[in-house]
């Protein structure tokens, strides 16, 4: 009796064991774990090129299905997260950010900002993102709040957010941005501005 | 200790099949319930939906752009004399028309800014054809993307997008499966 009790929950333990770790370094597990993964990190925008290519590792075609379903292949899109500042504190809707960067080694690019889920969190301020088309080709700046600033042309709000992350899209990427993304592109930089509560 | 061997063996084993196994159908696990909620959504089978501007009341995708008009055309060709004929109309802008199998892969994009694009779609095993592509899954989904990022450009994609299509159809005879 004993015997069999040890079989049968060593096969439990085991299908335990291989799902929850499988989901778990999927990044599907638990549910808290964003799209700010992969092999590429240009100061601190992660992604992996791979992202919906046949060329994709098991662990980054789940993640993908779960947080960016139906994204391109590189050839005509890249894309990169980031969840933490440029001192590596984790964005919040609590806090106010500058967001500055410029031009940039593709045809098209924008940042749009998403809640933990990886959607758009559920706000009717009309203003999730800024593209190429809005900043210009300079040098460009742009706030993060979850209320509109004052004095501040561009703003993404990050109302009903609570923890967010950033995805940097890079349309039509110029050949060396996929060659060597580090020495390529100039990533935005994101800096902490204030944070409610903060002395 | 001897007789422990035998069942830690076998949850090791059973770790690593299931380990492997929930990897592997994940993004068809995924895209499959995406799919049922599109079609929730009114995303019509062999038919581009026209699009609604993203916010996030409407958006039905994780990780869907507001600066981008998408338009959504799922597809079945799990009968093999079927194809599906595809066009994605003129716009001056940037746009593209890529294809995503039942496990996510992107497996054809083609761009078209500035210029209409058509082509056909064969069901999984067809032979290569010039001016179609090939199919790895029976079932998946086509998505024409506009670069749209305001109401007025929106508007306009919108406008464009009459002249998309997505259409099932015999692959030797004329008229669509149904209709004869």
């Amino acid at each position: 009796m004993l015997r069999l009790l040890a079989w049968i929950a060593a096969l439990v333990a085991g299908g335990a064991l291989g799902l929850g770790s499988a989901l778990s370094m999927a990044g599907l597990w638990p549910d808290t774990r964003t799209l700010a993964f992969g092999h590429v990190d240009v100061d601190g925008w992660r992604g992996d090129f791979a992202t919906g290519s046949e060329a994709a590792d098991p662990y980054t075609r789940a993640r993908v299905a779960r947080h960016g379903l139906l994204a391109l292949a590189k050839s005509e899109a890249v894309y990169l997260t980031r969840n933490t500042d440029s001192a590596g504190q984790r964005l919040s809707e609590d806090c106010t950010y500058r967001l500055t960067g410029g031009a940039m080694p593709a045809g098209w690019w924008s940042v749009t900002l998403y809640d933990a889920q990886s959607m758009l969190p559920a706000n009717t301020d009309g203003a999730l993102s800024i593209d190429a088309s809005r900043m210009g080709a300079g040098a460009w700046e742009a706030v993060i709040a979850p209320e509109r600033p004052a004095d501040a042309a561009h703003w993404i709000s990050s109302r009903a957010a609570g923890s967010l992350d950033l995805t940097l899209r890079l349309y039509m990427p110029e050949p060396a941005l996929l060659q060597a993304p580090t020495r390529t592109l100039a990533a935005p930089r994101i800096e902490r501005i204030s944070c409610e509560g903060a002395a | 200790m001897r007789r422990w061997l035998g069942p830690l063996a076998a949850m090791l084993v059973v770790a690593a099949s299931t380990h492997a196994a929930a990897l592997h159908f994940a993004p068809a696990f995924i895209m499959s319930r995406a799919m049922d909620a599109l079609a929730a959504r009114g995303v019509a089978l062999h038919r581009f939906t026209t699009p609604a501007r993203i916010t996030p009341q409407t958006q039905t995708v994780v990780r869907s752009s507001p600066d981008l008009y998408y338009a959504l055309c799922r597809y079945d060709l799990s009968n093999p004399g079927v194809q599906l004929s595809v066009g994605m109309g003129d716009w001056p802008d940037y746009q593209s028309l890529s294809f995503f199998a039942a496990q996510t892969d992107n497996f054809a994009t083609i761009r078209g800014t500035g210029r209409a694009v058509a082509v056909r779609l064969l069901p999984p095993g067809s032979a290569p054809e010039a001016g179609a592509i090939v199919s790895p899954t029976a079932k998946g989904v086509i998505l024409i993307r506009r670069l749209a990022p305001s109401a007025e450009r929106f508007a306009a994609a919108a406008a464009a997008g009459k002249a998309d299509r997505c259409r099932l159809q015999w692959k030797d005879r004329i008229g669509a499966p149904g209709q004869d």
